[in-house]
């Protein structure tokens, strides 16, 4: 389970990030934020990782404050970043291999990763291919293998589909479905309102550092996803904005 | 979990075509630049020994010991077997001097006065290759170390992991080092073996000791640079700023630095020119030789009664007051000339060591200071060599003198002294002890250690606070 309560981000040149954030992603629930450029999102993702402290408030994951055991609460957290480079030289198997014993898992077979990486629908022809040739789309689902193989129970995904083709995309998605379904607890920062509407069982809008409404997935069928998002990006008055 | 870290630093390392292109320029600059090393000491050696020989046959095919005295013996400077790794001030001070009764002697005919070109472009020795080429490479391999990483986005994963921090540097560290040693160390096990199987190329035991302590300054020194690069990449935000930075500081360290200090130390401390000395030395010399002039024609005066009584008593008595005249003449030139060339030595050095210590802020300077000094090809050496030379010139012009006024002929026969050599002088030159060298050296190794440590905490505080982001 991931958890702020009142996560708040002051910068040094004073611009406020991050704005008494709170939201919790229950485990088997997928949480989508959306937010314009510069809205708070990968801030809140960076809070969340304890690579910058807080101001003020907490961040939680399995209910252990990062900021007082950071390394601990990296064992209950796997991450995948909006543009999974990893290392060009290495092929995925090591790739794999490196970033699973980072986690601290040891003792797995070549088969073990295959089937990860099966698993995220990569050709078995591409296990020995260095990565600096793999495509995005490649990456980001050889990204979401080392999340699978680390096995922890939330994900962290920082627009993990821009860039990917329509297929990639909706491939992309269908596994985070699948770790869904796993009981897995993902949070996810993305623009992508399109592809995020089919996954998502709550949306959150964040607005210069605050989170300015959320929704389940029930209470937005009837509603249109990009009329909301237009209208939440708009500088318009909070008070004017639909509840 | 470091050794995780380790191993893939060392794999991503070697993988790399940097790797690839690094380790072959290095193979093949290493190994040529040892083998013409030794082929070059080879050459000097033959040289030597045809000197040596050439110099004794003169001497011995001298028809009288005036001639002797005036034609002087040559003192050749023997060839350094580790001038071949390290060919320091060798080519440009002089390797002969000429000992006679007259002059003062000096190390003339240098490599660089036969070949005034190779001055311009200096030998591509393995120093040489330490510290311009492997020292870019140790930049090469660290500016992204850090910063490239958080480009990558790499940091950002690995960090997501329960990696702490410290054993990340630590691991870049150990691993990114050993990827920058194997471009140098397995070259370096060749060129060992090439010295090993060389024909007529013997080290001695020391000499070993002294090749080695010559591979740890080179390592200090590669680590210098490797620490200093991941500092700057752990304080900057972009690789291309930091390989910038690191360009500037290098171009500091390896070429401003050295060639500052010598422009700063002449200014500071100024010596006389050479020509003011020699001046003093021709003004001293026309003084006292019309004084010595007159002290002949006083004795004649006073023992021309003796020579119209006894000839060959007057005869005897002429040649002892001319071995002591000449004795006391070339011993007051000499003490002259000696306190002159002291004094101007003693200035000279004092200005050299100013530039020395002013230049080893730079771990270049350090890195050339010691390796010269371990190869005995430095200047202290030099200067050691040439003193023994001064040192044996009034030896040898005691000789001289003796043997001259000896064999005098008031017969009118014609007929000279034959020249023997056998009790001869020789000029003795003992070559700085490995403590010595080392004594020499301890401001060098301070140096690079200080600086190693300063660089890498520095890097590792950085990294502590590193923003990934």
């Amino acid at each position: 389970m991931l958890e702020t309560i009142n996560l708040t981000k002051r910068y040094e040149d004073g611009q406020l990030a991050v704005d008494h954030l709170n939201f919790k992603v229950e485990p088997g629930e997928i949480f989508c934020m959306f937010g314009a450029n510069g809205s708070g999102k990968t801030t809140t993702i960076n809070l969340l990782l304890n690579f910058i402290p807080p101001t003020e408030g907490t961040a939680l994951i399995e209910g252990i404050d990062v900021t007082k055991e950071p390394l601990r609460s990296k064992d209950f957290i796997s991450f995948v970043s909006e543009n999974v480079t990893l290392y060009g030289n290495f092929t995925a198997f090591q790739n794999l291999d490196y970033f699973t014993k980072l986690a601290g898992k040891r003792g797995l077979t070549k088969a073990d990763y295959a089937k990860a990486m099966n698993s995220v629908g990569l050709q078995e022809e591409a296990f020995d291919v260095r990565t600096k040739n793999y495509s995005k789309g490649m990456r980001q689902k050889l990204g979401l293998a080392i999340a699978i193989v680390k096995d922890a129970p939330n994900i962290l995904l920082d627009e993990p589909t821009s860039g990917l083709d329509p297929k990639s995309g909706q491939e992309f998605l269908n596994l985070l479905i699948q770790m869904r379904d796993k009981g897995k607890s993902i949070f996810m920062s993305t623009h992508d309102i399109f592809r995020a509407k089919l996954i998502a069982d709550r949306v959150g809008f964040m607005k210069k550092g605050r989170l300015v409404i959320m929704k389940t997935r029930q209470e937005l069928e009837g509603e249109d996803l990009t009329e909301l998002y237009i209208q939440y990006m708009e500088e318009r008055p909070e008070s004017e904005l639909k509840p | 979990m470091l050794k995780d870290i380790i191993k893939k630093e060392i794999l991503e390392t070697i993988t790399s075509a940097k790797f690839v292109f690094t380790f072959l320029l290095c193979a093949i600059l290493i190994l040529l630049s040892v083998y013409t090393g030794i082929v070059n000491y080879r050459a000097d050696q033959k040289e030597f020994s045809a000197a040596v020989a050439l110099n004794k046959k003169n001497l011995e095919s001298q028809s009288s010991y005036q001639a002797l005295a005036g034609l002087g013996t040559k003192i050749n400077k023997p060839p350094q077997v580790l001038g071949a790794i390290s060919t320091g001030v060798d080519e440009a001070v002089g390797r002969v001097a000429t000992v006679n009764v007259a002059y003062d002697p000096n190390l003339v005919d240098s490599k660089y006065e036969s070949n005034p070109v190779f001055s311009v472009f200096g030998a591509l020795d393995l120093t040489f290759i330490v510290k311009i080429v492997l020292s870019l490479f140790a930049i090469l391999f660290t500016y992204d170390a850090i910063v490239g990483e958080k480009e990558k986005g790499t940091l950002k994963l690995t960090l997501s992991n329960r990696v702490p921090r410290d054993r990340l540097i630590l691991g870049k560290v150990i691993g990114g080092f050993i990827s920058l040693l194997i471009p140098l160390i397995i070259p370096l096990i060749l060129s060992l073996l090439i010295l090993l199987v060389y024909p007529n190329i013997s080290l001695a035991g020391q000499d070993w000791l002294r090749l080695l302590l010559m591979f740890l300054m080179f390592f200090l020194y590669l680590s210098v640079f490797f620490t200093l690069g991941l500092l700057v990449s752990a304080r900057t935000s972009k690789s291309s700023t930091s390989f910038l930075v690191l360009l500037f500081i290098w171009v500091i360290f390896v070429t401003i630095i050295p060639k500052l200090s010598v422009m700063s130390a002449g200014r500071l401390k100024p010596i006389p020119s050479v020509h003011e000395i020699t001046a003093k030395k021709d003004a001293f010399l026309q003084q006292i030789q019309s004084g010595a002039q007159k002290q002949v024609m006083d004795w004649a005066k006073e023992n021309s009664a003796m020579a119209a009584k006894d000839r060959k008593g007057y005869q005897e008595k002429l040649k002892k007051f001319l071995e002591d005249w000449q004795q006391d003449l070339t011993s007051k030139i000499d003490e002259n000339n000696a306190a002159l060339e002291r004094d101007y030595q003693a200035k000279k050095k004092s200005q050299e060591r100013l530039a020395i210590n002013i230049s080893r802020i730079s771990p270049a300077s350090a890195l050339t200071f010691s390796t010269m000094s371990f190869a005995r090809t430095g200047l202290d050496e030099h200067e050691r060599f040439l003193a023994s030379i001064r040192a044996y010139k009034p030896i040898f012009t005691k000789w001289a003198n003796a043997k001259m006024m000896r064999t005098i002929d008031f017969s009118g026969s014609g007929q000279t002294a034959k020249v023997v050599l056998d009790d001869m002088p020789q000029h003795k030159f003992e070559p700085e002890t490995l403590s010595k060298s080392l004594a020499r050296t301890i401001p060098d190794f301070g140096l690079m250690l200080f600086l190693i440590i300063v660089f890498f905490a520095g890097a590792y505080v950085s990294f502590l606070k590193f923003d990934v982001r």
